[in-house]
Formats: structure tokens, sequence, C-alpha cells
């Protein structure tokens, strides 16, 4: 019984075969935009936070608010961080350690080329091994920094690459930083995140001393908490201490205290904003491939006024009729879906190498999981379900007697 | 082409009404979106247009480089005597330098942090036609104002930055210090030019004593008749050498506001063409369910295409009919989709004013609401097209025989 409502609505559709196709293409278009473009910017969002590299469930990071935005952290701020706070922080309980983190602009010269960039700090002693660890810095070439190392500089992996400086900068070649002559004492290994493959790393002692940055103008604190269960307690214990010491009230801090995830989470919700607005665009046009079913079945009603008559004079229920157009619909829907769901993995896996190729950017990765595929499947299902579901109605209401009479 | 032809295929748009309904509704979906962010595009155009014309072509930047935001960087800045030199170039009419960095304002227990730009007094003429702003309420700052400052033009509504409003006469802490808000400046069009906080170059100086001489932004105009294209280029070239640097390691830049005006155009023509080529992909759709209306229509009317080509309609007259209906089809789309758009993109840029982006409005011009309708009108028949061949083609004696 049941397996006749699939016979029926598939030799019906067989029977108007290019009305089928051309029904089945309009989803098609739609599910392959929804696909590629969902996929592509799903890809980029990945490739963007992971740009940012200190990740890990018991870090936090202290900064002094300021403008947030045009520099990197601790740039805009007004009342900087002193260095006496970082060891106020450590003493604190159930923090691990605490350390002062400097990050100061400079040029970079190489080969006759001049570059403008950042630079960030290494602490020394125990700490340096610390913040190794939590940055998992391994070197591809030489070695990494050491406690006697001055006029020392741990280059990032692109500084390799012959585009920045006409040719790349390999380890214990000599580099002039703000017109001083530093010694490249390793490369990191490649991690594709810029804030490592771009990075110039230096001793702290070395930037206080040679570079003149201000040691009382500290740009972020890291702290390291001993039980990540604890993290909110410690974070309120930091925040208790610095309203203490920069004599704030509650409610006027003129400091952030938070962990990597929470900056993570805010830039990922603009990034997803971004996202939905071209999503919601792309949608329109399976809105239009819904409308094309609905427009298909209605003529599929209208056609087999006749045949619908003599089915109920036989003895078939409205609901039989209602199921034999819901069928068919629902099956536009869904192959339609499914050839949409090939092109657009194909399009997302093939605009992104373009892409790659044409701007040499790795950001441009297109990430398509098996979530994407079975939801696009399940809403073009529910899509031709949903624009079947009037011209049904009709058919299964349309009276034996008059459907008999009217067809010609 | 003649009136028959014509009312023959209005009427059978008529009788199939929710099957033509069906069709209008898929492609005016499509065209309403395009309206409308086309009306985006030229109205940011447009908006830009205006600026380069009130703010005047003939303005040049002189900032210095650094990592992140062009004067913030504290450790490259211009100075005064930079500003003493380019002002003696030949073809520099006006010059102004500002001071330019992060502050923090407080007023009643609220903190935000915005850029305080110092002002020099002398030419605060120029300045203001620099940046296109002008004093809307209470008045400039004067000579001697140490404690006095001029703010945004976001500041005097409610929950725009503070939750209260600010007005002319109120006590607020800049860094710190205690300072009297004297005026406010009108919009700009974006939430952080509308937030900007303004002293005079002498208050940023004691403000802010370890910036003196750094500065962080310097205006100036070409004389009339001077290329600000090939200013720039000899103030870059001379700068250069006064300031000691090689070429290619500039540690500043000169702009002009053409450029600049440019740039941001071209990024935003990229950005809204890709939207409007998303968009494009449902118009596909809605001329694929076009075609299939029109296969359907001239299945239907195999036998009434053979009775016509029997009592002598020639192919070109059975090919007309249909092309008619599908273009009618799309040009019906074409209207209501321009009138919704007309809608959606209005509520739109009352959403963007809302939010502080005024410079994000529509614009409406002739040739957009005409070549939307055009456009859908070639879809339509375009769409119809092959169809319409299919139903010149029959043969009348195979077409009268089918059933």
């Amino acid at each position: 019984m049941f397996t006749d409502y699939f016979r029926i609505a598939f030799r019906s559709l067989a029977n108007r075969r290019l009305r089928t196709y051309l029904t089945m293409i309009g989803i098609f278009i739609g599910i392959a935009a929804v696909v590629s473009l969902i996929g592509l910017g799903q890809g980029l969002r990945v490739a963007i936070t992971s740009q940012f590299g200190i990740l890990g469930t018991d870090i936090l990071s202290v900064q002094a608010s300021g403008v947030t935005f045009g520099g990197p952290p601790g740039s805009g701020a007004i009342t900087p961080l002193t260095s006496d706070l970082a060891d106020k922080i450590e003493r604190i309980n159930g923090v691990d350690i605490a350390f002062a983190r400097y990050i100061d602009t400079g040029t970079l010269e190489f080969n006759d080329i001049q570059v403008i960039g950042f630079a960030a700090s290494i602490p020394h002693g125990d700490e340096r091994k610390v913040i190794e660890k939590m940055l998992n810095l391994k070197t591809e070439q030489g070695r990494l920094l050491r406690d006697d190392d001055t006029k020392a500089v741990l280059l990032g992996h692109d500084f390799t690459k012959d585009d920045m400086f006409g040719r790349g900068i390999s380890s214990n070649d000599k580099v002039l930083i703000d017109g001083i002559q530093f010694r490249v004492v390793g490369i990191i290994e490649k991690k594709g995140s810029f804030m490592f493959d771009q990075g110039v790393f230096m001793n702290e002692r070395t930037m206080i001393d040679i570079l003149e940055t201000d040691e009382d103008e500290v740009d972020v604190i890291a702290v390291k908490v001993k039980d990540e269960k604890q993290i909110e307690a410690v974070q309120e214990r930091i925040e208790n201490l610095l309203r203490k010491e920069r004599d704030v009230d509650v409610g006027e801090e003129d400091f952030v205290v938070q962990s990597p995830q929470a900056m993570l989470e805010s830039l990922d919700s603009t990034l997803f904003a971004i996202q939905l607005f071209i999503t919601i665009i792309a949608l329109i046009s399976l809105l239009v491939g819904g409308i094309g079913i609905m427009n298909t079945m209605y003529t599929a009603v209208l056609e087999r006024t006749k045949e619908i008559g003599i089915m109920k004079s036989i003895g078939a229920r409205n609901s039989a009729i209602f199921a034999l157009f819901f069928i068919e619909s629902g099956f536009l829907g869904m192959v339609g879906g499914g050839v949409g769901i090939l092109l657009g993995l194909t399009f997302a896996y093939g605009l992104a190498a373009i892409g790659r190729l044409a701007l040499g950017s790795d950001l441009i990765q297109a990430s398509i999981g098996f979530d994407l595929i079975f939801g696009a499947l399940l809403f073009s299902f529910v899509l031709g379900t949903i624009f079947g579901v009037l011209p049904a109605v009709r058919a299964s209401k349309l009276n034996p007697v008059d459907s008999l009479r009217q067809a010609k | 082409m003649n009136l028959d032809e014509i009312k023959y295929s209005l009427k059978n748009l008529a009788k199939r009404k929710l099957r033509s309904g069906l069709s209008i509704l898929s492609i005016l979906i499509g065209i309403t979106a395009i309206f409308a962010l086309v009306s985006f595009g030229l109205g940011i155009q447009l908006y830009m247009d205006t600026l380069a014309e009130e703010a005047g072509a003939d303005k040049l930047y002189v900032q210095p480089k650094g990592a992140g935001m062009p004067g913030m960087d504290e450790n490259f800045f211009l100075t005064q005597d930079d500003i003493d030199f380019v002002a003696k170039i030949n073809g520099v009419k006006d010059i102004t330098g500002a001071y330019f960095r992060a502050g923090e304002l407080r007023f009643k227990k609220e903190v935000t942090y915005y850029f305080v730009f110092g002002m020099d007094l002398n030419e605060l003429e120029f300045f203001m036609e620099g940046f296109n702003i002008d004093i809307i309420k209470g008045r400039g700052l004067k000579k001697g104002d140490m404690n006095k400052l001029v703010l945004g033009y976001n500041y005097q509504f409610e929950d725009k930055i503070f939750k209260r409003a600010l007005k002319v006469g109120d006590k607020v802490e800049l860094n710190g210090a205690d300072f009297e808000v004297v005026g406010f400046y009108s919009e700009v069009g974006n939430p952080a030019d509308d937030a900007q906080i303004y002293i005079t170059l002498e208050a940023f100086e004691e403000l802010y004593p370890e910036y003196i001489d750094q500065f962080g932004f310097v205006l100036l105009s070409a004389e009339k008749g001077v290329n600000p294209t090939e200013l720039a280029d000899k103030i870059t070239d001379k700068l250069r050498k006064h300031r000691g640097e090689e070429e290619g390691k500039e540690t500043f830049f000169v702009q002009s506001f053409e450029d600049i005006i440019k740039t941001f155009g071209d990024i935003i023509n990229v950005l809204n063409g890709v939207l409007i080529l998303i968009a494009l992909i449902s118009l596909i759709v809605a001329s694929v369910n076009i075609m299939n209306t029109m296969y359907t229509a001239v299945l239907e009317r195999t036998k009434e295409i053979g009775i016509m080509k029997a009592v002598g309609a020639r192919n070109e007259n059975i090919l007309f009919i249909f092309v008619f209906e599908s273009g009618m089809l799309g040009m019906l789309g074409g209207i209501i989709g321009v009138l919704l758009g007309y809608v959606v993109a209005s509520i739109g840029g009352a959403v963007a004013a809302g939010a502080g982006y005024s410079l994000l409005q529509p614009a409406f011009p002739w040739y957009l609401i005409v070549g939307c309708i055009l456009f859908s009108l070639m879809v339509g028949a375009g769409s119809g097209f092959l169809p319409a061949i299919r139903a010149s083609k029959q043969k009348p004696v195979d077409s009268l025989r089918y059933e």
C-alpha cells in the first residue's frame, strides 16, 4: 500500500520530465548557494579565530581599559598597568604564575628593506618555561631564547619567505631592529597564526634596556591559575585587587580581566552576524525555488484532476490523495537538495582553492561538516513538503463528481 | 506585433491567476533584494561624492606610519618642525597639525574610551573644513580654553555613548582632569567619528605631557591649480630628506583626500558587488521558474496553437505571444519588486541611522528604478524564449491532434 504511493508519485514525476528537472534545478541552485556560502563562511571563521594562538582553559589576561581597536593589546590604554602588579597578582590565592608582557612597535630591516611591526617580550627565568609551554613554542631552525641572550631575536615562520625582504631570513642572520643590530637565534615552526608566523620575540630585558620600552607600562599581564575549575573565583580576586590598587569602584573599572575564550567569543559573534546576513540573502534563492515547487504542484493537481476523480470514485481517501502529492513535492525538494549539496561542496572547496592561489592567504578555507550536509538535505525536504502542502490539500479536497466532470 | 496578440497574451495570464501570481512572486523577491542592495551602494557613492565636494578634493593628509592605526603608534610621529617644513613647500596652502590619542571620558560614574584631538586654534576653521564639521550647539574652543572641550555629535543623545545625554555646561572628567562641555560638533555619520573629543593644543599638552611635539595627524590643502597627487609625491620626497630617511624606509605617508575616498569606495563596491551577485542567484532560480511556467503553458495550449496556425498565424506571431507573456510576468515582478525594495531599503536606512551609521543611506535615482524594471522584463522575456520557440515550431497538424 505504502509503496504504491511512492510508485505513483515517481511515475507522475517521470511523465513530466522537463518540468520535474526545471523544478529541481531551482532547488539545487539555491541549496548549492547556501551550502557553499555557509561552508566558506564557517571555514573563514575557524581560520580567523584560530589566528589567536593562546588558548587554554586555565589562563586569564589582564589589560588596562582604553580604545580597543586600532592597535595591539595595551596600545590604546589610558592608565597603563604597572610592573609591580604582576607580582602582586601572583601572590593571590589560586594563581600559579603571573607575568608582564610588553608589546612594542618598531622597524625591522633586512636586505636593505624596512618594515614596521610589533615585537613581543619573553620573560626570564622560570616564567620563560611557562610561556614557552603556554604558547607551545618550538623552533624549526636554531633555538629558543635563553636568559643570557641580548640583542637576540626569535622570528616567526613567515620571515623565512622571500616575499617580505626579497630573500628569506634564516637563523644566525643579522637584522636591524630600530637601527640596532640583532642576531636571529631561531625560527619558530609554522603555526598558521599571524601571532606566531609573523611574530618577533625578544627577551624582556633586551626590550627594556636596548629598545627603551617603558618598564612601567605593561601591555598585558598573563595569569595561569592553579585549578581551572577555580578560574572564576580567581578572576574575582584579581579584580578586587586591581580595584584597590587602582582606586576605582565597582562598575567604574579601568581594566579588564578576561579569558582568551571570552575575547574570541566577541570576535566570533561579529563574524557570525556577517555570515548570517550573507546566508539570508542566499536563502532568498531557496525561497524562490520553493515557490517553483508550489507552482509545479498546483499545475500537477490541475492536470490530474480527472485522475484524482477516478481514484476517489474507486475508494481513495482524502489522506491518500494528500500523501500522493505530498510525497511528490518532498521528493522534488530532497533530490534537488542532494544534487545541490554535491554542487555546493564542489563550489566551496573549488572557490577556496582558487582564493588561496589568487590571494596567497591561508585564511580562505571551506569547512563543511556532516551537520551542514544533513541539515541542508533535511531542509530541502522540508522546503519541498511545505510548499507542497497547499497544492496537496487542494487535491485531496477535490469533489470526485466535479473532478470527473470538469476534466476535458 | 499587434493589439490582438497583446490582448490574447494578457487574457491568458489573467486566466491562470495562481500560476502567474507565483511566477511573479518568484521574480519580485530577487528584484526586491537587488534593488535594495544597489540603492545602498549608490547612496554611499553619493555620500562620498558630496563629502569630496564639501570637504574638498584639495585636501591632503600627512600621517606617521606605524603598526596598527596610523597616528596611534607612539614610536612614530611628526613634529612641529616637520609641519613648519611642509608649510614652506611650494603648492601647500593651509596646514595644521593635530594631536591624536586615546582618552578616558567620565560622566557621573560612567566611563568611555574614545579618541581625543588636540586642535591648533590658529587653524581651527581649516581643521573643521577638512573634517566637514561645524558647531551645532554651544560654542567652539577659544584661546585660553584650558578646561573646556567640544564633543562629537553622539554625546548629545541618551544611550548612544552614555546612558544620559550631555548638554552644554556639563562637567566631565577627561583622563582624570575636570573639563566643561562648551559645544557639540555636527554629525559625521559613523559612530567612531561622532564620539570624538576635541580640546585645544595647549590643553592636550597639559593632559599628555609625554606626547608633546608628537603629532599624529597633519592636514593640509593644495593651492588652486596644484594637483594633489603630484603634491603628495613632492611632499613625500622633500619630507623624507628633511627627516633623513632613505627612500622606501619612510616612517610617514602622504595621502590625498581623493585617494582615501577612492580606496574606501572600492572596498564598498566590492562588498556590495558580492552581495548583489548572491542576490542574482535568486533571479536565476526565478528565471527557471518562469521557463517552467511557460513550458507548461505551451503544453496546455498545444491545441490552441494548432488552431491559430490553421487559421493563418505565422511562427513569429506565436513566438511573440509567448515571449510577450513571459516578459509581462517579468515586468510585473519588477514593478512590485522595486516598490517592495524601496520599502525594505528605507527601513534598512532608518535602522542604520538609529545605530549611528547615518552615512549608510539608500539613494533611489530614476535610472535604478527604470533599470531594475527593464532588467526584470528582460529576464522574463529571456526565460520565455525557449518555450516560445518550441510553441512556434509546432506543426499545426500534430498540435490539432494533441489531446
